[in-house]
């Protein structure tokens, strides 16, 4: 037994099987900001076999509130770099890369290549609006998060079994300037909920947060689940939507 | 009318739809989610969707960034 990993195959709901099958596993981080900053450590350390990170940012000063995977050493430096650097230096022992990209429709069919799950680390809706494009034509769980201020939401959307991204966000702000103001903590509890969500969809243990999105509000510590469902009418996914999967 | 609306107890006018009730909180969202009493409501409900007297209403702002 690996002894890297031992504290979680000692786990039930792992087991030697269970890190095998995060050992073959693939993961696609799009965006290593605040929220793909904290899902690719844990993702890493837990010893997914393949994470891809796909980023066209270089990194600013104002990134380093929130962003812990990069480091003052690399201001200036693709994003992607740096976070694969920091991934292979905690475990050396996967397979991490790095794409300097801006994600589009015209690249995230190659992007996906050898990919099971994608893990949404993106800041802003028309990003999101393609992956969850990407998510329901290749059938692959997106695993959604999102911060603003001190809140928080999380949701995995799995094609064919949940509503999806489009049916529950319509639209959003374009982006401006810097962006939403975001403490750190915020970012880094929405990307432990989705790395373990992540772990749990590739195990398939517990109760992913399908049909469910959590919302987490900082200044009141204050967490809402709400339960979601599937829009007949939703232009993403609308004649996929199959209820008898349904959970 | 009493409510709860995002965990706060408020008086509202009497025969409110969802609608009303976005409009009489000043909402501006227009990508808000609405969950009422534990439902989400589709946003082509809102004119039609009545508020009841001792509802939990949450309003949602969708969060994007990262």
């Amino acid at each position: 037994m690996d002894e890297r990993y031992v504290r979680q195959i000692i786990l039930p709901e792992i087991g030697p099987q269970g890190q095998e099958r995060l050992a073959r596993a693939g993961v696609l981080i799009a965006g290593v900001g605040g929220l793909g900053s904290v899902t690719a450590l844990y993702l890493a350390a837990a010893g997914i076999g393949h994470i891809k990170i796909a980023d066209h940012d270089s990194l600013e000063p104002s990134n380093l509130n929130r962003q812990i995977i990069h480091s003052e050493a690399f201001l200036g430096q693709p994003k992607v770099i740096s976070a694969a650097i920091r991934m292979k230096a905690l475990n050396p022992t996967i397979r991490v890369t790095p794409v300097q990209t801006r994600i589009s429709s015209a690249n995230i069919d190659a992007l996906l290549d050898g990919v099971d799950i994608i893990v949404d680390g993106s800041d802003n809706y028309e990003t999101r609006q393609v992956l969850n494009r990407a998510s329901l034509r290749h059938g692959l769980p997106f695993v959604y998060a999102g911060v603003r201020g001190f809140d928080a939401m999380v949701s995995s959307f799995v094609p064919g079994r949940t509503a999806c991204f489009e049916c529950i966000v319509t639209g959003g702000e374009a982006p401006s300037g810097r962006g939403p103001g975001i403490v750190g903590p915020a970012a880094g509890m929405a990307a432990s909920f989705q790395a373990m969500d992540t772990l749990k969809l590739i195990l398939g243990i517990g109760k992913p947060l399908e049909n469910r999105m959590v919302c987490i509000y900082g200044l009141d510590m204050r967490i809402h689940c709400v339960n979601l469902i599937s829009n007949p009418q939703c232009k993403a996914c609308g004649k996929l939507y199959n209820p008898d999967k349904r959970i | 009318m009493r409510i709860q609306l995002n965990g706060i107890k408020e008086i509202i006018p009497e025969e409110m739809t969802i609608k009303a009730l976005i409009e009489w909180a000043k909402e501006g969202d227009p990508h808000l989610i609405v969950e009422q009493n534990g439902k989400y409501i589709y946003p082509s409900a809102y004119d039609g969707q009545a508020v009841f007297e001792n509802d939990t209403i949450e309003f949602i702002n969708p969060n994007l960034g990262g």
